[in-house]
């Protein structure tokens, strides 16, 4: 396939098609990069016919930081710490995807010990990730009182990971060859406490927002986009499963502990927001569900396999690992010339990056109020995108 | 049109992505076809939705015990963070405020970002590398453990202190040891063999929290005004050598 590269002034100085009755003139808007609801420092370029959306022109790079050129000069066990700033709420399972990289390539073996607690450690970071996008996705609607609710729970949650880890945010906590701390002696408690408290809070959710007519009627038959899109598109993660292509790589390739515990993938049928909505919804319940089945057995064992002293040199090659964010596929690519510790080249195929292309397919020809809705049910996390 | 009724309309089933089965849950969507309902259903039904979320909210308007929100700084006295909180990084010290930390180095190395700097310096009694001073630049770091991890002495630790914000940047380049000097092992090896103990003990000298041959760290910059607190001055360069 012939792929066309036009540069923004290009696109831009592109002549209105008249499809409109009234002869209207289209016209650029910028929303961002400081605007609210594109979560972060996103610029979107619209171009409007009136209220309608004839085009979406994402411009990246306002939170560009260099991160795949500084990892080229750190070693892998410290380039695990610059993950957690991509996209900082599943910056746990960022660092378990370098980590899952190098042991990989360092054919290192893992105890069930390490594994238990690095999938109940993501499945928790999973379910509070989804629990803000739902607090925000209800506040980017104008409802404020799912973002306090949301943010409430969330908090249970980071108070687990600052127990044991001492970090709220960016944990640096799962490292190639283990973990960087034992977990906290109050960690199984807490977790149960939480999925006492929080699953009925689920429920709770479902009253206050995904059974209010108002924002069904928001959410339903808005921004669709087809599974055929979606796959061309690169959209991984809930994205990609709210068109119904049920691709989730804890079930389809099974990493850390997921091979050994039953649950279902939520998918959509239509590929609305109102899909993506249900299907992040549904995954919080899933992730709940896992955590239970693998709380109570976490086995005993060492939690650090490798010395942190130990020089980590990877073989000459290439390297390549792959896991599920709480926003898609999440690939980390090294390069390594099999004498130095630091990676001649590092990549990050990040999911945010791939999704957020989709929404110019999802609001061509809608109207400028549902950008906002399309744009929340991306969940985007934009420092993922620029690294 | 129809409103979606989340509790029922949920359907299970097996699909497949390449070759693995997957279970998967289809999201709901309102009835349509055959089961679609009335008008008058669906307006029932998408009015009663709107009484239901605002229970939930009024729910919590008249049980205010379900608050959870703290008041800071009302309650700095009686805050208790967890006791792995990574707050601000400080040297291990013992009840003679002697310090563990040798000046060996591993922590500078294991630092991704460079907010270590170590100087060492030579012993003149005990003729041992020690440390002169240990900088630690808070407004490079990005509190990763990797220096607590990497310590071979047990060395450092976090303290809780989470207030770190100052009115002057050069006031987040510390030097976290109290005195240029041996450490705690070299000074009790020496206790145990007698040999020279007040000597070294006289090595020691006094260390400010800020000052040193560094940038930044109480330093004058050209077109800013000198800083000066009480922890700025100490004698700038080491002695021995
Ligand atoms: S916590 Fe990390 S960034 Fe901060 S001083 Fe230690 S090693 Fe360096
Ligand atoms: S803190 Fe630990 S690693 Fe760093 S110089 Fe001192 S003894 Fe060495």
């Amino acid at each position: 396939m012939a792929v066309k590269i036009s540069t923004l002034e290009e696109r831009i100085s592109v002549p209105a098609e008249g499809d409109n009755p009234l002869n209207t003139q289209e016209y650029f808007i910028n929303m961002g990069p400081q605007h609210p609801a594109t979560h972060g420092v996103l610029r979107l370029m619209l171009k409007l016919d009136g209220e309608t959306v004839r085009e979406v022109i994402p411009v990246l790079g306002y939170i560009h930081r260099g991160i795949e050129k500084i990892g080229e000069h750190q070693t892998y066990r410290q380039f695990v710490h610059l993950t957690d700033r991509c996209d900082y709420l599943s910056a746990m399972m960022n660092n378990w995807a370098v980590s899952l990289m190098v042991e990989k390539a360092m054919q290192t073996q893992l105890n069930d010990r390490i594994e238990y607690i690095r999938t109940i450690m993501a499945e928790l970071e999973r379910i509070q990730s989804h629990m803000l996008w739902w607090g925000v996705l209800g506040m980017d609607l104008g409802a404020f009182t799912p973002f306090l609710y949301g943010f409430r729970d969330r908090e249970m949650i980071t108070d687990i990971f600052e127990e044991t880890i001492g970090c709220r945010l960016t944990m640096n906590y799962i490292q190639p060859g283990g973990l960087m701390d034992d977990i906290h002696p109050n960690f199984v408690k807490r977790v149960k406490d939480v999925i006492a408290y929080a699953k009925p809070k689920i429920d709770e959710y479902e009253e206050l927002l995904s059974g209010n007519v108002i924002i069904q009627e928001r959410l339903r038959n808005v921004g669709t986009i087809t599974a055929e899109q979606a796959t061309s598109l690169g959209v991984t993660g809930p994205v990609l499963r709210a068109s119904g292509v049920a691709l989730d790589l804890r079930r389809v390739a099974p990493y850390g502990a997921y091979g050994q515990v039953d649950f279902e993938v939520a998918v959509g049928s239509v590929g609305d927001c109102w899909d993506r909505y249900w299907v992040r919804v549904e995954e919080i319940r899933q992730s709940f569900r896992i955590i239970e089945q693998l709380i109570d057995n976490i086995p005993a064992g060492k939690t650090m396999l490798s010395k942190p002293a130990k020089k980590i040199i990877l073989p000459e090659g290439s390297h390549y690992a792959q896991l599920e964010t709480a926003r898609g596929i999440l690939g980390i690519y090294a390069v390594s010339d099999g004498k130095s510790e630091n990676p001649v080249r590092i990549h990050m195929r990040s999911p945010n990056y791939h999704n957020v292309w989709s929404v110019d397919a999802m609001t061509r020809n809608a109207r400028i109020g549902d950008l906002v809705a399309n744009i929340s049910s991306l969940d985007i996390v934009v420092p993922d995108i620029d690294r | 049109m129809g409103y979606i009724d989340t509790k029922k309309s949920t359907k299970a089933k097996v699909t497949t992505v390449g070759n693995t089965p997957i279970n998967v849950v289809i999201a709901p969507r309102s009835p349509s076809g055959a089961d679609s309902e009335s008008l008058l259903t669906t307006i029932f039904k998408s009015v009663k939705s709107l009484f239901v979320g605002m229970k939930v909210t009024i729910g919590y308007l008249v049980r205010p015990s379900t608050v959870v929100t703290q008041q800071y700084p009302e309650n700095r006295e009686t805050l208790k963070m967890f006791d792995r909180f990574r707050g601000q990084l400080r040297l291990i010290k013992d009840e003679n405020n002697y310090m563990n930390c040798n000046g060996c180095n591993f922590c500078e190395i294991a630092c991704p970002n460079g907010s270590i700097v170590i100087t060492d310096q030579r012993n003149p009694v005990n003729e041992k590398l020690e440390l002169e001073r240990f900088l630690w630049r808070l407004d490079s770091c990005t509190f990763c453990n990797a220096c607590l991890q990497a310590c071979p002495h047990d060395a450092l630790e976090w303290s809780d202190g989470f207030e770190a914000a100052v009115y002057d940047r050069r006031l987040l380049v510390y030097t976290l040891n109290d005195y240029a000097g041996p450490p705690v092992k070299a000074i009790n090896r020496a206790k145990k063999k007698e040999d020279r103990v007040e000597e070294l003990l006289a090595t020691m000298e006094p260390r400010k929290q800020y000052g040193g041959p560094v940038p930044l760290a109480g330093r004058k910059m050209p077109g800013v005004p000198a800083l000066e607190t009480e922890n700025t001055k100490d004698n700038a360069s080491p002695k021995h050598k």
